[in-house]
């Protein structure tokens, strides 16, 4: 079987202001229990790519916190694992920190890891992505690099801002923006599975062309030269690339056509325990189409939300539509609608909160 | 290198009063509380108490109890220097294939693993009881009155008195008398089964009571009266807070349903910051149904609920249907109830379906017990 190494990338110009303001969004809360970067992680363990480095942009406390050594995402402890890349020399420099710059960097770790293949995947973009049958397919092909994406309808609402690809038969001719002005596009899930030696090479030549290029950069400029292969992925895909797309796939998983796409037996979200109790739920709970993690104590109503762990809901308090994250408290009595509460915050004062369409947002720590 | 203080868990029991749940595991593996097995809570006041060499003494159905304890890495016990040990009855060099015959026997036979790691002090736990207690205290008052032996003892009812072994003890805490279930108790202070011993004297009398044929090996029947013979120093340790020995499906039952109640078992860490570590099971949040209420309950991850459940405790990936109807009762991890069927006060075993409209145990006056083990 042909080697493969992983890499996370995590450099992006993706935020969702406060949320991302003091952590990356990689270990941004989501669905009460994981981390945005549980999925791709996951995927890779699920694909038995077990050494895996992540490229690091910013603010990586949180980070290096909930990733430890990896146990979690069961990857094997001595023959793989979690290798943490972090370009410090460039951390404050925007222009410079980049993936190519990270690599060059970290270079050792792709060195080290003697392997065939690489497969570069995001954060950001969540699916349920087997990278075994991208790597055959690519193996099949004989290409050096292959990129993967998704054709989608609704390109003029969803992964603006992303590179959709202009394809020749299974090859591409053209990398280019969403700029969101048609419906049906070839989206570029940033997703690529490239032969190392071809990765290393393009790392020499990205730093040729121009100090600034990243490895999108890269491989645009060079899709004419090099033969670049396209592979069709038809699973779940969702691109979390702004604060509203965070809030609005959130709430699209209280579906359940929408959740079993993605949470199926045979392909777990690792992510790492906390060891919570369970939830409990006092006598005057009254809860619905939610999403519950473990150690939360409930007393009121709660309805088409999303709670994290160890969150309080007092009594006669009434929560809808929220994103609550770890360890808040919302006092007996609150009226809240629309609200993102980041970790640790209490309502106790303001006992009506009330966003619209964009949600409010209550920073991390926050007594409103 | 010596510790201070080693660990020694007794988990070999089987439980018998539990029935069909005892069927394949050991009582220690039984689940409680909505995530937990029995034995996360002596391992994790251990962990939390600072103590870092474990033993854990299996027999009956060990495969599963040994398996689950591992390495000791659900509790943090895995590190260089910590340990957590799976102690089977086994077949030994001198002596060849031998059960444990009693609690006492059960130490004695690994002798050479406490020796290994020399400690000073031998902490004896069961592995089958619920509670939250700091052993750190315990060794502290210990070492305070220099003592041989320290029992520590939790102050009952007379009424329950005679259930218990109950510690006599004089007005500085010594103890002058065992009494194994009194039918007049003469005080209410029952052992917990949690033991400290000075090593140097524990390993003494375990070679004594090993050659005596007539001994039942055992530390309330043997040990401690051998020692209270020989004048040795001899302490209880009174212990308040929550604790239970869930001998019976009923009390099983019980336990569960006094963690719906505040004032009992902490498992929040409102008052002390003391977590019960167990194993993660890799599912995603509960989701709550459009259609479901949940009232006075404990629901845990990888729960689905679509119907009603009342002032009961669901374990992981159990899965309520619509319309069913779920009250006083505890759901082992797996459980599907089908829409519209109704379970009242009981416990329903791992991965039991019940089917569609089914209703169990609507008398509700015993607790039934479902199980696909049951005779």
């Amino acid at each position: 079987m042909a080697k493969v190494v992983g890499l996370v990338n995590l450099h992006s110009d993706v935020s969702y202001k406060g949320l991302t303001e003091r952590r990356p969004v990689a270990s941004v809360s989501f669905l009460g229990r994981y981390g945005i970067i549980d999925f791709v992680l996951s995927n890779m363990s699920n694909s038995n790519v077990d050494t895996v480095g992540v490229l690091i942009k910013e603010k990586p406390r949180s980070l290096f916190k909930h990733l430890g050594n990896g146990n979690s995402w069961n990857f094997n402890s001595k023959s793989g694992g979690v290798s943490l890349l972090y370009n410090e020399k460039y951390a404050n420099n925007t222009m410079y920190n980049h993936d190519i710059n990270n690599l060059v960097e970290n270079i050792a770790f792709i060195e080290k890891a003697k392997a065939d293949y690489v497969v570069i995947a995001p954060a950001h973009i969540i699916t349920t992505m087997n990278y075994a049958e991208v790597i055959d397919a690519h193996a099949r092909s004989g290409a050096e690099i292959t990129m993967v994406y998704q054709r989608i309808n609704n390109a003029h609402e969803s992964f603006v801002g992303s590179d959709y690809l202009r394809l020749k038969g299974k090859q591409v001719t053209e990398i280019k923006q969403n700029k969101g002005n048609r419906k049906e596009r070839n989206i570029s899930l940033e997703t690529y599975v490239i032969n190392t030696k071809v990765l290393l090479q393009l790392i020499g030549y990205a730093k040729k062309i121009s100090s600034f290029f990243d490895l999108k950069d890269t491989l645009a400029y060079l899709c004419d030269e090099r033969k670049i292969m396209a592979y069709e992925y038809k699973g779940f895909a969702r691109c979390i690339d702004s604060y509203d797309a965070y809030y609005k796939v959130s709430m699209e998983f209280l579906d359940m056509d929408v959740s079993t796409q993605v949470f199926k037996s045979t392909w777990p979200i690792f992510t790492n325990t906390n060891d919570t109790p369970p939830t409990k739920y006092l006598k005057n709970a009254q809860v619905k189409k939610s999403f519950v993690a473990n150690g939360a104590i409930i007393d009121g109503e709660v309805e088409g939300s999303i709670l994290s762990r160890n969150v309080t809901i007092g009594k006669n308090a009434v929560v809808k539509n929220c994103i609550i994250l770890n360890g808040s408290k919302v006092s007996p009595g609150a009226h809240l609608e629309n609200v993102i509460i980041d970790k640790d915050a209490r309502i106790e004062k303001k006992t009506e909160l009330i966003g619209d369409s964009e949600p409010l947002y209550v920073k991390e720590g926050d007594v409103v | 290198m010596s510790k201070e203080i080693v660990a020694m868990i007794l988990a070999g029991g089987r439980g018998t009063r539990l029935e069909a749940l005892t069927a394949k595991v050991a009582k220690p593996a039984v689940y409680f509380g909505g995530k937990y097995r029995i034995i996360d809570f002596p391992l994790s006041n251990c962990a939390n108490s600072g103590i870092d060499i474990v033993g854990v003494l299996t027999q009956y159905e060990s495969v599963l109890l040994g398996t689950y304890v591992g390495a000791g890495s659900k509790w943090g016990l895995d590190g260089n220097k910590s340990l957590a040990a799976i102690l089977p009855a086994r077949e030994r060099g001198e002596v060849g294939a031998t059960w444990y015959a009693g609690t006492a026997d059960a130490i004695y036979q690994n002798i050479g693993f406490l020796d290994q790691h020399s400690p000073e002090y031998v902490l004896i736990l069961s592995g089958d009881h619920i509670y939250k207690m700091d052993y750190a205290d315990m060794l502290a008052a210990h070492k305070a009155k220099g003592a041989d032996l320290t029992v520590a003892v939790l102050n009952v009812s007379m009424k329950e008195a005679s259930r218990f072994g109950i510690m006599n003890t004089n007005k500085d805490g010594t103890i002058y008398e065992f009494e194994e279930k009194p039918e007049k108790p003469k005080s209410t202070l029952a052992s917990m089964g949690i033991y400290i011993f000075t090593y140097k004297e524990l390993r003494k009398y375990l070679i004594e009571d090993a050659k005596d044929e007539n001994s039942k090996h055992d530390f309330g029947m043997n040990i401690i009266p051998m020692m209270l013979n020989d004048g040795k120093k001899l302490y209880a340790y009174e212990f308040a807070g929550y604790w239970k020995d869930v001998g019976t499906v009923e009390s099983l039952w019980q336990a569960n349903m006094d963690l719906l109640d505040d004032k009992e078992l902490d498992l929040y860490n409102i008052k002390r910051d003391w977590k019960i570590y167990t194993e993660d099971t890799l599912s995603k949040p509960q989701i709550i149904g459009e259609e479901a209420t949940v009232k006075n309950s404990l629901v845990t991850q990888g729960c689905i609920v679509n119907g009603d459940v009342k002032g009961s405790v669901l374990f992981n990936n159990v899965y309520i249907g619509e319309g069913a109807k779920v009250v006083d009762s505890v759901l082992m991890p797996g459980v599907l109830v089908e829409e519209g069927a109704e379970i009242y006060k009981s416990i329903v075993d791992e991965g039991v379906v019940i089917k569609a409209k089914k209703v169990v145990n609507k008398e509700a006056k015993e607790v039934e017990l479902v199980s696909d083990n049951a005779k």
